[in-house]
């Protein structure tokens, strides 16, 4: 293996890296706060990505535009997916709950199939161009995605230190006290599920210039985030962050030896990992529900 | 056992050894299948009883019907191949529960989910099991010099099957085991105070539903006569859960084979709705999930049986 092919391979994997940290980190906020697994994380992720091709591909608008609309329609309709359906079957348990999300990302794959999704859709390189340090060389928008991914996990490290984030905490920690403090349960509710989604969302819009719009992504990214799950830590942004820059790295070059066997050599090394430290590389284990 | 529940029970044997004479052989297939999704829906409801949902069903599945596939290639008995496939099964288990179990349910429940896509990657990308074209062509299992070839013979085998693993989660539900299984599934910290060992009887228990569960897919192998990876895929363990929701989660033995029936039966009317199909069975799911929350059977037992049969001390 040449440095170069070294070099590509660590990028890449930090570029998807980055994209599982964002997708884990939205899973890991509703997980924590609502008790839900959001199985439809990774669909919201694919719908992200084609928002942008039909901003910036059909609509010929800027490419911000993009971001911004799949951040605010995603959110939306996490806002939808909440109160429609989600609140009314929350009192039956972990279990219904997670069902009612499998059953959502399916409806949504299927329509997305029909619509939509039905082919492999690109737009031109939004940053086009290579640099070269040396005999190694980069694809820029790779880079910049890299760089958009860090910095949102920044903002959302703010985010959470600030009154919305801090009541998100609490939730997370004990909804009755949280309650008797006088924090509104139900708002915090809708805004966490809100969040997650729109963070799935904003990933697929900032890596689609780069690999492009297709059906099967929400699935591949959502199976890496649990992957991200597993090594950071329910609950941690940094862990998620760190997780999801090695998950990311590990399976590329993972790849480029076994290739579909990763999955396989990432999970013995969790398994050896989680038998080691059980909560993660530097994750405080969040409220589990139903234990 | 009521005599009431006794008689019900004869009934419904006596109709399913019947059913494939009255049928035409497109439903007997529809009920193999089925057979085959029961057994894999009682193994998830065996583990739920403990309070480990286990979204690794695919996994097990695909070892049992791959070590079938595999094994009777080569000329060895069925039998014999689904003895060892169930014993693989237990064995890679008790490596991966070793590690898992002890941390608790949550990473069980995520450990098991990345378990299932991994050992799909796996069968599709190993040359040993076929790549993703899979192992065709498996012969036959036979008896002396009767072989199951007519879908008949093959939906006794299932029922066969399907028999032996209920009958065997029904004496371990009555058992000294069944009892701890269900305090531990009731109250964690509560069985722990009792004594009981917790970590060792959640083992015992998917070690169990692992037997079955490949078990059934050797079973599947017999009837399909191929193993493709396209099978156990990830969203094939997701159905499993949709038919113990949709069945009744209270109801261990019960709720994951009617769910199964109904489930697997609905699609069959629904052929004008073509494409649309699987939008029309998730929605039906999620309005069944909203509205009935204990699921057909909790349906019948707690709102339509009081209309009929006046409950004991009201007049």
């Amino acid at each position: 293996m040449t440095l170069s092919l070294f070099f590509q391979l660590i990028v890449n994997g930090l570029m998807s890296g980055g994209m599982y940290a964002l997708v884990a980190s939205g899973l890991t906020l509703t997980l924590g706060v609502i008790k839900i697994f959001n199985f439809a994380q990774g669909q919201f992720y694919m719908m992200g990505a084609f928002i942008t091709f039909a901003i910036v591909g059909t609509l010929n608008l800027p490419y911000p535009v993009a971001i911004l609309a799949s951040l605010i329609m995603m959110g939306g309709l996490g806002m939808l997916f909440y109160f429609g359906i989600i609140q009314k079957t929350m009192i039956q348990g972990f279990f219904s709950t997670m069902l009612v999300t499998v059953l959502f990302s399916s409806i949504i794959n299927q329509i997305a199939l029909f619509t939509f999704a039905y082919k492999e859709q690109t737009i031109p390189a939004i940053f086009p161009g290579i640099l070269t340090i040396g005999d190694v060389s980069f694809s820029i928008g790779k880079l910049v995605v890299i760089l958009c991914a860090i910095a949102i996990m920044v903002i959302l490290h703010y985010f959470m230190k600030t009154k919305i984030g801090t009541a998100m905490k609490a939730a997370a920690e004990n909804m009755d006290v949280a309650q008797l403090q006088g924090i509104n349960a139900k708002q915090i509710f809708w805004i966490t599920m809100a969040i997650g989604c729109s963070l799935s969302g904003i990933a697929g819009a900032i890596v689609m210039p780069v690999t492009g719009a297709y059906l099967a992504m929400g699935m591949n990214v959502f199976m890496r985030a649990l992957l991200v799950l597993m090594v950071g830590g329910m609950g941690s942004m940094l862990g998620a962050l760190i997780a999801g820059f090695l998950v990311g790295i590990v399976e590329s070059i993972a790849f480029h030896f076994v290739g579909y066997l990763n999955l396989l050599v990432i999970l013995m090394s969790i398994g050896i990992l989680i038998y080691f430290r059980p909560g993660g590389l530097l994750g405080q284990p969040l409220p589990i529900p139903g234990e | 056992m009521s005599k009431a529940n006794k008689i019900t029970i004869f009934i419904l044997i006596v109709l399913l050894i019947i059913f494939p004479l009255l049928v035409n052989p497109y439903t007997i297939q529809v009920a193999i299948t089925t057979i085959t999704y029961s057994m894999l829906g009682l193994a998830f409801a065996l583990s739920l009883k403990v309070g480990l949902p286990r979204m690794d069903i695919a996994a097990w599945w695909g070892v049992g019907a791959y070590t079938t596939a595999l094994l009777m290639k080569e000329g060895i008995s069925f039998w014999l191949t689904a003895l060892i496939g169930g014993v693989i099964a237990v064995i890679l288990g008790l490596v991966i529960f070793y590690i898992c179990i002890p941390r608790g349910m949550m990473v069980f429940f995520i450990f098991c989910m990345i378990l299932a896509m991994a050992l799909y990657q796996a069968f599709g990308s190993v040359p040993l099991f076929g790549g993703w074209g899979g192992i065709t062509g498996v012969p036959a299992p036979t008896i002396g010099s009767f072989a199951f070839i007519v879908k008949r013979d093959l939906y006794y085998l299932g029922l066969f099957f399907l028999g032996l693993n209920s009958v065997v989660y029904y004496l371990l539900y009555n058992s000294r085991i069944g009892r701890a299984w269900n305090a531990i599934g009731s109250s964690l910290r509560l069985s722990r105070s009792l004594g009981i060992d917790v970590v060792k009887y959640r083992m015992a228990n998917v070690l169990i539903g692992n037997f079955f569960m490949a078990l059934a897919g050797s079973f599947f192998v017999a009837y399909y006569r191929a193993a493709l990876p396209v099978i156990f895929n990830f969203q094939a363990g997701l159905f499993v859960l949709i038919y113990l929701i949709v069945g009744g989660i209270y109801y261990s033995l019960a709720g994951p084979i009617l769910g199964a029936i109904v489930v697997n039966f609905i699609p069959e009317y629904l052929r004008f709705a073509k494409d649309y199909q699987s939008i029309v069975i998730s929605s039906v799911v999620i309005i069944i999930i909203m509205f009935m929350p204990m699921g057909i059977l909790g349906w019948l037992n707690l709102k339509v049986k009081p209309r009929f049969f006046r409950q004991k001390g009201i007049t």
